[in-house]
């Protein structure tokens, strides 16, 4: 863990005092160093549980994942922002550098946690970098609104939470994950512990975004810089699956009956989240809406607490994670050729980025989830544990299904086949740099098709 | 101000805090409390602007006031248990007063009023002595006294002041009164924990002295008392806005900064001590001070106003103050939480 979380600290060093000539070189190279190591931890020596070497910071089969795509992450952040930070002087691209090689470090520590109150920082540390990347390098005005929703949902949701893991910290004497997992059973049984159990998910809740409080991300990713919306949904979304993972395992069994609103909001949300997508102008506007009901399947199967519904929402979150910052690149692209990210302006650009073309088709394929990529998997998973626990989901889930094939495609229709208007015709061909970019997202999707088992949590 | 005058008038500011803490004897703890007021209010006055004496006549009749009214309950508990010694209140009528009176001294809802008005008279540096020194003489009796004070009592001053704190900040553009209502916010979690953990407050009090210290540094550095010249503090020290924006952030407790450190632990001793509901609503509170903390944010750091402003590069000239302690303060206002069990073992 050291041998990764080290060299992204020294990373700000290294950001600050490159000369302004290698800068975007030594990053993004540096930070892709970084990400290969972090490749190694896929190989893990145990079977079940923590692999570690100390008590604070450790790796398993349900966080080595989610810890991998956060550092293989940072050097396609760096690369997206290339091109519309560099007019910018030069100390304020390295402030930038610095908040998400900060982002970076804050999410190691997180999924490293073994300590539920470390957890808890570090996801909360995580607010104070991405508020700033939205607010002050966001492109309209709305971006300080997208900036206010964006803390205040999450804190008001995680400051219950404090209270919660105190509450726990003071009935079970500890807070390590390692300890917990082997202590009774909570005697859960009155209405205080009702609320203490809606506390210690609502935080998660919120930030997965449940459909009732997710008023937050529509704003934040569409206001947010391409580094930040990547981030936003590729990572920190799955900080609040990754906790309420965590979570679960000490709720039992009042989960039972309490989850019960909650699984019907994540499973309705899903349907009104895609057919808002159908309706939506704003490109990154529909990706995030997309985000949204990804997520709603997610908390449902998380939600479930069966063997298949936990396996099945991490390859839904690693493979969400990859495809929507693929989408939010591509959207970028086109946002960075017209300025604007109104779909109907940028259209029918089969004819003029071909393959680019190819990237939007294999990203849209992957959104509405195509066998054998590694989406249709997850969701498949957690559709039939859904079913499992009551036939009647499959009414919404099935419907949900047909209405992500609806919007991926809608967006690609929208964005690539059709008449190519004149406005666009002299619009600046795909740089080499946005074309790597795409295959770094995609091509992992696609080679996780081979080997599963990385991504699907102790539960095989 | 002549300067042997004010260092006179310092030196017997810094006189009456101190025999208020050395004191075993109401009557002596009084004359400190009110040998502080007088020194003080010249201080206040020194610029001789309307505003100013304004300021200095509402601050004294309060602490006047406050300072009556514990000779009052002083003499009340030497009446009826011919105690005078601080740690030996027993009666319940004294020890209500007393609270009373002290909560006056430091600004406690519902007895905040004069906060926020005496702040804004008042220039930056004796602005600062007001929220931070102030503050220690009053507290260093509060915690001496609060085992045999109501607890409920003290917690109804808690949560309103946190409350109060939040909602009157909510609406001010002047600098100074959204710094006054921040401290008032501050107060009210330092008071909600004395009867658990004494220490607690202790530590938040140091911790609000370092953040309330970087924040009007900052203000007296970039000669800004407005929401709209604070905008433009960016042509003045860039590096300045940056880490003033993590120190409003700090005020607002946000982890990973230090401005956590004191919240998270007095939100343990009340869950330990079986208070969860108190514990979610102070944190819940804290949240709408941090909406204008944000606000704050917003205007100095992360958008640049469209304000007319003449040059763009003062930041070339360097500035005559001296800048040590700001950097001190500042530092420790960010990165004080990983020393979180060091602080704890220094004030147990």
């Amino acid at each position: 863990m050291l041998k990764v979380l080290i060299p992204t600290i020294m990373l700000f060093p290294t950001i600050w005092l490159t000369s302004p000539k290698w800068l975007w070189t030594t990053t993004t190279a540096h930070s892709l160093l970084i990400a290969s190591i972090s490749l190694t931890w896929l190989k893990w020596t145990s079977e079940t549980g923590w692999t570690s070497s100390n008590m604070y910071l450790a790796k398993g089969p349900l966080l080595t994942p989610l810890l991998v795509l956060t550092c293989w992450l940072l050097p396609l952040m760096i690369l997206a922002s290339q091109n519309h930070i560099n007019p910018e002087p030069i100390s304020r691209e390295r402030l930038y550098i610095t908040l998400l090689a900060l982002l970076q470090t804050f999410l190691i520590m997180a999924f490293g946690a073994t300590e539920i109150i470390m957890f808890y920082i570090m996801f909360e540390a995580t607010l104070i970098p991405t508020l700033i990347i939205i607010t002050r390098w966001g492109n309209q005005t709305e971006r300080l609104n997208a900036g206010t929703y964006f803390l205040f949902y999450t804190l008001a949701g995680s400051l219950p939470l404090l209270v919660a893991l105190l509450l726990l910290q003071q009935s079970t004497g500890t807070l390590s994950m390692l300890v917990l997992q082997y202590s009774q059973p909570l005697q859960l049984n009155s209405w205080g512990h009702m609320f203490w159990w809606a506390g210690c998910l609502i935080a998660f809740l919120v930030k997965m975004p449940l459909y009732g409080v997710h008023l937050w991300l529509p704003k934040a990713h569409v206001e947010a810089p391409v580094a930040g919306s990547m981030v936003l949904a590729a990572v920190l979304l799955k900080l609040g699956g990754y906790g309420m993972m965590r979570m679960m395992v000490m709720l039992d069994p009042l989960s039972k009956e309490l989850a019960y609103p909650f699984i019907i909001l994540a499973l309705w949300g899903i349907i009104m989240t895609g057919s808002i997508c159908l309706r939506q102008t704003d490109l990154k506007s529909l990706i995030a809406y997309s985000s949204v009901s990804h997520m709603g399947l997610v908390a449902g199967g998380i939600l479930i607490q069966t063997p298949w519904g936990f396996s099945g929402a991490i390859i839904l979150m690693i493979a969400h994670g990859l495809v929507s910052s693929a989408l939010f690149c591509l959207a970028n692209t086109a946002y960075e050729r017209t300025h604007s990210r109104t779909m109907i302006l940028a259209r029918g650009l089969q004819v003029i980025f071909p393959l680019t073309a190819v990237w939007w088709f294999i990203a849209n394929l992957a959104n509405l989830a195509l066998p054998p990529l590694p989406n249709l998997m997850g969701e498949l998973m957690i559709i039939t544990t859904l079913f499992n626990w009551s036939p009647w989901t499959i009414l919404l889930t099935g419907l949900g299904t047909l209405i992500t094939a609806g919007y991926s495609l809608y967006m690609f229709l929208m964005s690539q086949r059709g008449p190519t208007p004149n406005h666009i015709m002299g619009l600046q061909p795909f740089h080499t740099r946005e074309h790597l970019l795409m295959t770094l997202h995609l091509i992992p999707v696609i080679l996780l098709v081979t080997k599963p088992e990385l991504m699907w949590g102790w539960c095989y | 101000m002549n300067p042997y005058r004010r260092a006179t008038l310092l030196c017997s500011v810094g006189l009456g805090t101190t025999l208020t803490f050395a004191s075993s004897h109401w009557l002596l703890a009084w004359m400190g409390l009110e040998i502080n007021t007088l020194a003080i209010t010249p201080l206040m006055a020194q610029h001789h602007h309307p505003r100013a004496v304004e300021a200095t006549t509402k601050y004294f009749l309060t602490q006047a006031t406050a300072a009556a009214m514990i000779l009052f309950a002083s003499t009340t508990n030497a009446w009826m248990t011919g105690e005078w010694s601080i740690n030996d209140l027993s009666n319940p009528i004294a020890s209500t007063m007393f609270m009373a009176a002290l909560a006056l001294k430091i600004g406690l809802a519902p007895m905040h009023f004069w906060m926020p008005e005496v702040l804004q008279g008042l220039d930056l540096l004796t602005g600062l002595i007001l929220s931070t020194w102030q503050k220690l003489a009053p507290l260093a009796l509060i915690i001496q006294t609060a085992q045999t004070i109501d607890p409920l009592l003290l917690t109804l001053l808690g949560i309103s002041s946190t409350l109060v704190g939040g909602w009157g900040g909510l609406n001010q553009t002047q600098l100074r009164k959204i710094l006054a209502y921040s401290s008032i916010a501050h107060m009210g979690w330092m008071i909600i924990v004395i009867q658990y953990a004494p220490q607690l407050t202790l530590i938040a009090l140091g911790t609000y002295i370092i953040m309330t210290s970087a924040a009007f540094l900052t203000l007296k550095m970039s000669l800004t008392t407005k929401i709209s010249t604070l905008a433009t503090t960016w042509s003045k020290s860039p590096i300045l806005t940056s880490t003033t924006a993590l120190v409003l952030l700090s005020l607002g407790g946000l982890p990973p900064l230090t401005g956590f450190m004191p919240k998270w632990l007095i939100l343990q001793e009340l869950t330990k001590q079986d208070l969860p509901i108190i514990a979610t609503a102070m944190a819940l509170t804290a949240l709408i001070s941090l909406y204008f903390y944000l606000r704050l944010l917003y205007a100095m750091t992360l958008t640049i106003s469209p304000n007319m402003i003449n040059s763009t590069t003062p930041w070339r000239t360097q500035t005559t103050q001296t800048s040590l302690p700001l950097a001190l303060f500042t530092t420790a206002a960010l990165g004080l939480l990983p020393m979180a069990p060091a602080i704890l073992m220094l004030t147990t």
